[in-house]
Formats: structure tokens, sequence, C-alpha cells
């Protein structure tokens, strides 16, 4: 199914990686976006702390507006960082 | 006059210690409950690190409240909390009516210790690489 990396014969549009990502909450929907759980929205920052863009990740809008929202309300009460690197 | 339903998550000053805490949590309940708010629960997370310094602090003992409320007395609540001087800080949620409570302590924190910044890298890429280096 997921397709390698395949350096000629060029691929039908997407490039590089294979693999179509989904939305991790539409593929799995007991699996909700909330703020308290620093765990799951870790997955979704990079190591500065950024949130990645949905285009990386492969989150639908609709939860990545959530997710966005979630991740600042979560930053607030200082369960994830603004940036890692301390101002 | 509607009433929603809320949840709020405090932040408490660490020098207030376990007892302390637990007497603001106390008060903050009543708080609530004198603004005609019922409180549904109140989860106790005790004390954990910050992802980064409030008021010079590392760390705060978290509460965090569940209740419904009228958007008025809300907004007195929050007055309130932010009056209050051994709490460093809180947000308020609104929650959807028929969400499921908040389950007993939703992260367990012991071996995730919030150090500097993420704690997962997401690129697959770098996985391979170590797997290539074991190989050879």
């Amino acid at each position: 199914m997921a397709r390698e990396r395949t350096g000629g014969a060029r691929p039908p549009r997407r490039r590089g990686m294979g693999r179509r990502k989904v939305c991790r909450f539409c593929a799995d929907k007991t699996l909700l976006i909330d703020y308290k759980d620093s765990r799951t929205l870790g997955t979704f920052l990079t190591e500065r702390g950024k949130i990645i863009p949905a285009r990386i990740t492969g989150t639908c809008a609709r939860h990545q507006r959530r997710l966005t929202v979630a991740v600042k309300h979560a930053r607030t009460v200082a369960l994830l960082p603004y940036t890692s690197v301390y101002p | 006059m509607a009433d929603r339903r809320y949840e709020t998550l405090v932040l408490i000053h660490p020098e207030q210690g376990e007892a302390g805490s637990k007497e603001l949590a106390a008060r903050i309940k009543t708080l609530i409950e004198e603004q005609g708010g019922t409180v549904s629960q109140v989860q106790e997370w005790g004390q954990r690190d910050l992802a980064y310094l409030i008021d010079k602090q590392r760390r705060a003992f978290y509460v965090l409240f569940e209740f419904r409320a009228t958007p008025e007395a809300l907004q007195e609540i929050e007055r309130n909390l932010s009056l209050m001087d051994p709490v460093l800080r809180f947000v308020s949620v609104r929650q959807d009516e028929n969400a499921p409570p908040a389950p007993q302590r939703p992260v367990r924190r012991s071996e995730h210790d919030e150090g500097e910044g993420g704690d997962d890298s997401p690129d697959e890429g770098e996985v391979d690489l170590v797997g290539e280096r074991e190989m050879s």
C-alpha cells in the first residue's frame, strides 16, 4: 500500500514521501482534542514548541483549528511551552 | 437564565503547600457555589512542573473544577480568581454539554517530565537513520 519513495518514473503528482496522510482525529473518533492532554498535543509541536502546520501532519482543517486553540489554552496554563528556548 | 458547562484549571503558587492548596481549592469551590454554580467535580493534580517559569516558579499546584454556571457568574468567578494572590494563572473553557466528564488524572505525570520543549520528534526520517546506523 504505502509507496516507498521512488527516485525515477515520475510518480503521479505527489512526489517524495509515499503514504497518504490522514487526520489523526478523523481516523480515531475516540481521540478528543483536549488542552489538558499535553502528551497528545505535544506530538503536533516542533522541538521548539511551534505548532506544526496541517500540511505536514495531515490534520484536517476543522481539527487543526481546534488543535490550535487547545495548544494555546495549554500554553496559558504552562502545560506546553511557548518556546523551548527561553527568552 | 441558561447555565452552561464550564471547566476551569487553576494554578496555585507552590508556596501554599499541599494543605494550603487544598484549602484554596475549597475556597474556590465555595466561590463558584456562591455565584449560583454547581460544581460537579474538583480534581487535584498535585504539584506539577511548569513548561516555563511563571512568577519565577518552576512548579505549581494544578486544580481542575468542572461546574455549571451562567456566563455572568463565570465572569464574576474569573474576576475573583484574578484577585487571589496565590493563583498564578487559570483558564476557563466552555465544555460541550454531552462531553464526558474529565477522567481522573488525564495525564500521568511521572514518566513524562516536562523538560525543555517537545518530547516527541515528529519526523519519521530520524527513525530510519538510526536503524541504518545500527545495521552497519
